[in-house]
């Protein structure tokens, strides 16, 4: 969350509740480097990112159920038969995004 | 003040910090910041994650902790490393350069202080006009530091490296010809450099690219220093055996 914390406490001062993915572990080649956050305000702002892109709609579409429920989910994304052609790495590795409200 | 204004004050003020979240198990979504100051904000993680907030906030690196019954992410919070260069002539705005590339803390000294100047070195962040070890003293290199020796001269280059050697630098490198190298490595030894502390000197610095320009040159030695502090040895990807990226578990 380091590279955007600044950007989540500028959400956070103008009133806006906020969550974040954090790439939290990676098996096999990875776009990203763990550590690595995508956040997203209750307004539907963004920034940052978790992967090349390749994963990034499905983490929104969490994030959004994190915002409404508030029950952090830890996701796991990587390249199986039925999602090749969906939400998948195409670099052929794992990578596991934890999502959660940030207090 | 909420954690996360607690994280965006840590980041300006670069000072280290450990911060864990517990991602699965007991307790999920609790988190706690450690700092080297012995602060903490929140709570809830198992003490068997905190308690390895020592070795994680000197390794530097975000890593996955697996305790009993939880998972716990530990993000790491600190400065950039720096790069501390003695001598300050072409090859040192060159390298000033692609330590900004990186994002990375770049750091100029010379004794001559007409060399040292911010129209030669724009690139640098600091310039320090003092002899080597008044510098070293000055800046304190750690183990996030890498110092490279520039100045081919041996008034400067051999304090300096006596000086970085003492030092938990985690790169000290050294330009000059091989002949050069050998000549000062009897004068090291001479000067009471323990042979062991010898071996942690990279001379000629930089890896083997064929480097000819100052550029080039600052492009070789950045690739050793990133090497180096990745424990690789840096060479064709396409013939290396392990992970691409530095292992981070």
């Amino acid at each position: 969350m380091k590279e955007i914390v600044d950007e989540v406490e500028r959400w956070r001062e103008a009133g806006e509740k906020v969550v974040v993915a954090t790439v939290v572990a990676t098996r096999r080649s990875a776009p990203r480097p763990v550590g690595t956050s995508l956040a997203v305000s209750e307004s539907g702002k963004m920034c940052g990112s978790v992967s090349g892109g390749c994963v990034e709609s499905d983490v929104y579409e969490n994030a959004k159920e994190v915002l409404a429920t508030g029950v952090p989910k830890l996701l796991t994304y990587g390249i199986t038969d039925d999602l090749a052609w969906s939400v998948g790495l195409p670099c052929g590795g794992e990578i596991d995004v934890f999502v959660e409200a940030v207090e | 003040m909420s954690l996360v204004a607690r994280l965006a004050a840590l980041r300006a003020s670069q000072d280290r910090g450990v911060l864990f979240t517990v991602i699965e198990g007991d307790g999920v979504g609790a988190k706690l910041l450690v700092l080297e100051s012995g602060e903490q904000v929140g709570g809830g993680v198992p003490a068997e994650a905190a308690d390895q907030f020592h070795e994680l906030v000197r390794r530097g690196r975000n890593r996955l902790l697996a305790v009993e019954g939880a998972r716990v992410f530990a993000e790491w919070y600190g400065p950039p490393p720096r790069v501390f260069v003695y001598g300050a002539v072409d090859t040192a705005e060159a390298l000033c350069r692609g330590v900004k590339l990186l994002g990375w803390t770049a750091i100029v000294a010379d004794a001559r202080a007409a060399f040292l100047t911010p129209e030669r070195i724009p690139s640098a962040d600091r310039l320090i006009a003092k002899w080597p070890q008044e510098a070293l003293d000055e800046i304190e290199p750690d183990h996030q530091t890498a110092i490279v020796v520039l100045t081919h001269d041996d008034k400067f280059d051999e304090p300096a490296l006596i000086g970085a050697l003492a030092t938990e630098a985690f790169y000290v490198g050294a330009l000059g010809s091989r002949r050069n190298q050998e000549r000062r490595r009897g004068r090291l030894l001479e000067a009471g450099v323990a042979e062991e502390q010898l071996g942690r000197i990279s001379g000629p610095c930089g890896l083997d690219l064929g480097a000819d320009t100052q550029q080039e040159t600052a492009l070789s030695i950045l690739a050793e220093i990133l090497a180096v502090r990745a424990g690789r040895s840096g060479g064709l990807l396409r013939e290396a055996k392990q992970r691409i990226h530095a292992e981070v578990e």
